[in-house]
């Protein structure tokens, strides 16, 4: 057995204090350990050379504590190793913390759905954020039932990805700068990059096999590897993408599709981990609901615009409305005062002609008698003139909205539909313009057409619809449960002729002869399997002369 | 000749009326209420009925309707003054439509040609 002195130690780790350059392994950021034997011992000494020459040289001489100091000495270099491997990885995820509540603040801010696609994509891209080289984002049409290619981002080649990620590296944004700078330099561009691509991501709702889709409905995301080759996948998605490696992640919000996301290491080719996938994986929460909230913000924004206009509209209308309301009322009264006069005006007038013709040329009095005519005949033409101004103040042509028509029509008639079980189904278009027309008379023609349709029938359906054609707004009415022979059609539009309980005394002749005046033609169908479809066009521009041909 | 009912709710004008159309050579009779008008339907036949718009308490196009419906072959001219005619739209229902004046020399115009183009339909369909 030996002992210390036979020893050749090393020694410089039992030193309580070293000066500097004494130890190579302490630089000037370590200079602290100089002073402190025991942290310098933990730090620096188990790893140094030196100091495990010396534990061999102590092994070699027997010692019954240097198996067991041995076995400390490995023990502790595993721990500090794994230690170091756990600040790693605590680094790691306070910087992706870090990130998230970056992206977080960002996402938070935002119900600009551009700017909030543009902030999703960038993260995934970005070296601060989770690095990978392409990212294609897929959102839900809910009305077609489909995944659609929306908006990508990334290099198409290796040329451009070298040129981009150096204009990145110069500039130290953050996230936020980079994800506007990509909104208003490369949103439009990016779309259009990866536009043969992007057209061809269309997926249906229901196609449960789809990786994508299957991502979705099983809520997790799915890390592909061997994409070519797997039996799993379509091989046609994996060429339009080409890569062999990528991650899909879904976008979920309350159980609601909202989109998917696409990501790969396309230039790279850098492998993608699980632990990647979890990365990200975390960050898709936010985004699907930033997305869902902005894209509900959008539609809300949209219906308070169409809000504001039909409001526009209505105030427009109430203002002619009143108007209108004031002209006729002056008419009404005026023609009232004319009606009152006009009688017994037109009782003298005419016994006074009456007693002219029974008076001898000679008589005295015919002269009196001429005087009272004329008199009277001159009344009448100034009471034509009153009446003639009153009726001007009616208002008659003017622009009104085709929907507003059919809906006042069907309120008129509303009751009486109702006590025969029939159903009126109105169809509006949307956005279809104003019509030149006389309100009154149309509403009347078209009230007319319903009522003729459903007199004498219980339980059927109207439809109604308009649509724009050209320069006319088609208003049609689709009697579905009426048949008519040829004969009748041409009956029914024929002045006082009844077809089979459809004459009411207010035909449909009346209305035709109504909208002729206006120069709007009532087109009538009766195909031979049944059906009667009434077609009004109304025009959306003021012709010429439009107006008095309305009113002559 | 031709029998006409006049519709009116003043007794003058009724009275007018009968006059001027006797010497026209038309057998005239006369109605001041819609009522009456229709009794008056019921026993004799009439070629051609000349109706008032506003009938005191009762509408003229009321009657209007009720020809059209029953006696689709009765023509009716209908004589009110200007306008009134516009607030109803049933009155283009009408034959003819003439303005109340004391010269009625467009009514017996408007009653002749009516009765002539009856007459020429009546032809037609035999």
């Amino acid at each position: 057995m030996g002992n210390g002195t036979e020893i050749d130690w090393e020694r410089c780790w039992d030193k309580e204090s070293l000066s500097g350059g004494e130890c190579p392994f302490i630089g000037a950021e370590d200079a602290e350990l100089l002073g402190s034997r025991s942290r310098r011992f933990l730090q620096k000494c188990c790893e140094c050379e030196r100091f495990k020459r010396d534990i061999r040289s102590f092994a070699d001489t027997g010692h019954p504590l240097a198996t067991a100091f041995s076995v400390l000495q490995t023990e502790c270099s595993r721990q500090k190793a794994q230690i170091e491997t756990l600040a790693n990885f605590l680094d790691t995820k306070t910087l992706e913390m870090r990130f998230m509540h970056e992206l977080g603040s960002v996402l938070q801010s935002s119900v600009d759905l551009d700017e909030v696609l543009s902030i999703a994509l960038t993260a995934i891209t970005a070296g601060k954020g989770f690095g990978m080289n392409r990212a294609f984002l897929l959102l839900a049409d809910r009305e077609r039932h489909l995944l659609k290619g929306h908006l990508a981002i990334g290099p198409r080649d290796a040329e451009e990805a070298g040129q981009t990620w150096k204009e990145i590296d110069s500039g130290d944004q953050d996230l936020q700068a980079l994800s506007q700078s990509f909104r208003y330099k490369k949103l439009n561009s990016e779309r259009y990059k990866f536009q043969d691509i992007l057209e061809k991501l269309v997926i249906s709702l229901d196609d449960t096999q789809h990786i994508i889709m299957r991502a979705l409905d099983e809520h997790k995301s799915i890390l592909v590897t061997d994409a070519f080759h797997r039996q799993d996948l379509d091989r046609e998605f994996a060429a339009l993408l080409g890569v062999d490696t990528f991650l899909v992640l879904p976008l979920i919000t309350r159980n609601r599709r909202v989109g998917a996301i696409i990501a790969d290491n396309f230039i790279t080719h850098r492998p993608i981990t699980e632990q990647d996938m979890r990365s990200i994986e975390t960050f898709t929460f936010p985004v699907a609901f930033a997305i869902e909230r902005a894209s509900l913000y959008e539609r809300v924004q949209e219906e308070v615009d169409k809000l504001r206009q039909a409001n526009i509209r209505l105030q427009e209308q109430q203002e002619q409305l009143v108007r209108m309301e004031k002209m006729a009322l002056v008419g009404r009264i005026t023609s009232s005062i004319a009606h009152s006069i006009r009688n017994p005006l037109m009782v003298i007038g005419g016994f006074a002609r009456s007693i002219l013709k029974s008076t001898a040329e000679n008589d005295l009095k015919r002269s009196f008698i001429e005087s009272i005519v004329n008199e009277t005949r001159q009344m009448e033409e100034v009471l034509q003139e009153i009446l003639t101004y009153s009726e001007a103040m009616y208002p008659t042509s003017d622009f009104w909205d085709p929907n507003q028509l059919v809906e006042s029509a069907l309120r008129d008639i509303q009751d009486r539909a109702l006590s025969q079980d029939y159903r009126c189904q109105f169809h509006p278009a949307d956005n279809i313009p104003t019509v030149f027309i006389d309100f009154k008379q149309t509403e009347y023609c078209i009230r007319n057409i319903i009522i003729s349709s459903i007199d004498g029938l219980q339980n059927g359906i109207i439809d109604i619809s308009t649509s724009l054609n050209h320069d006319y707004v088609d208003v049609r009415i689709v009697d579905k449960n009426r048949i008519l022979s040829e004969d009748e059609l041409e009956a029914m539009l024929t002045p006082f002729t009844e077809v089979r309980e459809m004459g009411s005394g207010l035909n449909m002749a009346l209305s035709r002869s109504m909208l002729e005046k206006q120069n709007i033609s009532l087109l009538v169908v009766a195909p031979p399997e049944g059906g009667v479809t009434y077609t009004i066009k109304l025009p959306t521009r003021k012709e010429e002369n439009h107006e008095q041909t309305a009113r002559s | 000749m031709s029998r006409l009912l006049v519709v009116d709710d003043e007794a003058n004008i009724r009275l007018l009326y009968s006059e001027e159309l006797s010497d026209e050579g038309y057998t005239v009779d006369t109605a001041a209420t819609i009522a009456e008008a229709v009794e008056k339907m019921g026993q004799n036949s009439f070629d051609l009925a000349v109706l008032d718009i506003k009938l005191k308490n009762e509408s003229g196009i009321e009657l209007l309707q009720k020809i059209v419906k029953e006696r689709h072959d009765m023509p009716v001219i209908l004589c009110s003054a200007f306008s009134c005619y516009k607030d109803d739209f049933s009155a283009w229902l009408a034959d003819s439509y003439v303005v109340k004046s004391g010269d009625l020399t467009e009514l017996k115009e408007e009653i002749k040609r009516v009765l002539a183009k009856k007459a020429q339909r009546r032809a037609s369909e035999m």
